[in-house]
Formats: C-alpha cells, sequence, structure tokens
C-alpha cells in the first residue's frame, strides 16, 4: 500500500515536471531557434497523469514535492 | 555549437555573483552551465555537441533539475525545454532585444513560487451528487416534444448529459470562488483550467510568495477538509514556470 502512494506520487512528479518543461516557461521560436520533437514526450505525460491520479485514493489530501521526487 | 537555453536570471541581487553560482554546476549531458549577462539579466546555457535525440524523460527531467537547482538562489523566468540556439552571440542580442520583457516578468516573479493543485472526484459517485442536488439536471420531455418519435428517448438523454455538464461547470464556478476566498490573506496570482477529464475537476497553478508557502499548504487543507467528496494534490514547490508570459518569434 504504501509502496503504491509512493510509486504514485513519483508518477505524478515526473508528469508534472514534463508537462512544466514541455508547455510552459519562455518560448523562443523562429529562425535562431533549432527546434526539437516533443510530441511523445507530452502524449507519455497526459496518459501518466491520468492513471496516476484516478488511482490515488489512500490520502485525500496528498502534498507532492518535486525536491524529493528528484533525487 | 549549438547552446542549449534554461533560464533568465534577475542578478540584480547583491549576494549573488553569477559565475560563483554557475561555477562547477553541471547541465545536460554533463556540459558546464555559463551565463551570458546584460545588464542586471543574464541567461544559463550550456553547449550542446550530441546528436543524441533529445526526446527522452530523463534529459527533460535533467533539465528541470537544473533550473530548480538555479531557481534555490536567483529569481528566474524558466525557458521551455528544447530551445537551441546557434551561438552566443544570438543568445546575447536576444537578451538584449527583449531585455524589458524580461524584466517585467522577472519581476512578477521574484521572491515567488509556484504551486500545482488538482481537484478530484470519483466521477460517477459525484455526478449523481450533482443531478440529486440540481434539479436543473431534470429533463421533462414535454418541455422539448409534443410528440415521440424514435429518436426522442437519445435525444432526452443528450440533453440530460448537456445539463450535468453545465452543473458540474456551475459546480467548479462556485469551487473556483471558494478557494479564491480561502487564499484571500495569502493573495497569490492563479490560472484554473476547468474539467480537465471527468475525474479531475480543476487543474489550479498559484504563484505564492516564497515566505507564504506553509500558509498555502494550511490553506488548501484546511478547504480540503469541508469538501469530502473530493480529492486535492498539491504539487510544489515550483520555479514559476505557469506565470511566464514570452513567447518569442
Amino acid at each position: 500500500m504504501e509502496e503504491n502512494v509512493i510509486n504514485q506520487s513519483k508518477d505524478i512528479t515526473i508528469v508534472e515536471i514534463l508537462d512544466r518543461v514541455l508547455n510552459k516557461g519562455v518560448v523562443i521560436t523562429g529562425d535562431i531557434v533549432i527546434s526539437v520533437a516533443e510530441i511523445d514526450l507530452v502524449y507519455v505525460g497526459l496518459k501518466l497523469l491520468v492513471t496516476s491520479v484516478e488511482t490515488m485514493q489512500e490520502k485525500r489530501l496528498t502534498i507532492v514535492k518535486p525536491d524529493q521526487e528528484k533525487k | 555549437m549549438k547552446k542549449i537555453i534554461y533560464a533568465i536570471l534577475s542578478t540584480n541581487q547583491s549576494h549573488t555573483d553569477i559565475s560563483d553560482l554557475m561555477n562547477g554546476m553541471k547541465g545536460i549531458m554533463g556540459a558546464d552551465i555559463y551565463a551570458l549577462s546584460f545588464n542586471d539579466i543574464s541567461i544559463a546555457v550550456s553547449d550542446f555537441t550530441s546528436s543524441k535525440d533529445l526526446t527522452n524523460r530523463e534529459l527533460a527531467i535533467d533539465f528541470a533539475g537544473v533550473i530548480e537547482a538555479l531557481s534555490q538562489q536567483v529569481t528566474l523566468l524558466p525557458v521551455r525545454f528544447g530551445t537551441f540556439i546557434k551561438t552566443d552571440e544570438i543568445v546575447q542580442q536576444l537578451l538584449i532585444n527583449h531585455y524589458d520583457s524580461f524584466l517585467k516578468n522577472l519581476q512578477k516573479v521574484e521572491n515567488k513560487c509556484e504551486f500545482g493543485l488538482k481537484v478530484l472526484c470519483d466521477y460517477e459517485t459525484f455526478s449523481h451528487k450533482i443531478s440529486a442536488q440540481a434539479a436543473a439536471v431534470e429533463v421533462q420531455p414535454s418541455e422539448y416534444f409534443s410528440t415521440n418519435t424514435i429518436h426522442t428517448n437519445y435525444l432526452l438523454e443528450k440533453i440530460k448529459i448537456n445539463k450535468l455538464e453545465d452543473s458540474l461547470f456551475t459546480y467548479v464556478d462556485q469551487l473556483i470562488e471558494d478557494i479564491s476566498l480561502q487564499l484571500t490573506q495569502i493573495n497569490p496570482d492563479s490560472k484554473y483550467k476547468k474539467m480537465v477529464t471527468n475525474s479531475i475537476l480543476l487543474d489550479a497553478v498559484f504563484l505564492v510568495e516564497k515566505n507564504k508557502k506553509d500558509e498555502f499548504i494550511q490553506a488548501i487543507s484546511s478547504f480540503e477538509q469541508q469538501h469530502d467528496a473530493l480529492q486535492f494534490l498539491v504539487t510544489g514547490s515550483w520555479p514559476p514556470y505557469s506565470f511566464v508570459d514570452i513567447v518569442i518569434e
């Protein structure tokens, strides 16, 4: 049970990180930029997010701290 | 050699020598990070020589780790992952050309951090609850059809679903209003996305002063205790990814 919660928290953290670094922040486009494809990563992120949040039932208020999960 | 950009940094902080800060700091693929500066703003970059495909999550997470580490030291604007620029000179020019915009955004997020909040529900249970509470969801066939046709039941079902969605949106609007009220003392900037999926009623982000982090978590925790049917998922704190309003074309 505890392991499940930890795994789901980790999944959510990864999704939240990917959502931010791929979709948010300063956007620079145009000729000066060499772009990279991002679609596959975004797809994986959304799928994982729905799976993780919909199965997280053990705790009512869940606080996921990225500082801890990224180590 | 191309450069990968991590973040725009405010270096107008007396305790911070930007070169010292970045001394020894590694970026993705182990490259040294360095700063290109103009006045009191810098851009954190590193060289990128590999031809390896960048679309994998490990590199994206490493990239986020660099931004997180920098954000512990200075106010910054994260740059979207995968932003490569050809030369230092072009990066420098970018900084000069968009200095005002960078400065304005840096001032907006100074000494602040971001929290995410997702409000979740069990859709089946929750929609029944909303239906039971909202008379507006009731559909009287006589209001819509004078006679029965083979399509009547199908259309009535569709109308009922639409009314339920309207009621859910109304509920979420009220939820947003209540959350805003709950956070009045903390007064964060906020952005809300409603009904992201059936189970995710609300996907919100808040820009909170760093010295009010605990207060924010406590306020959401208290609010959650008043809403038995919902689950609250708080993430953070994050660098202010969602409150950067700069698109350079």
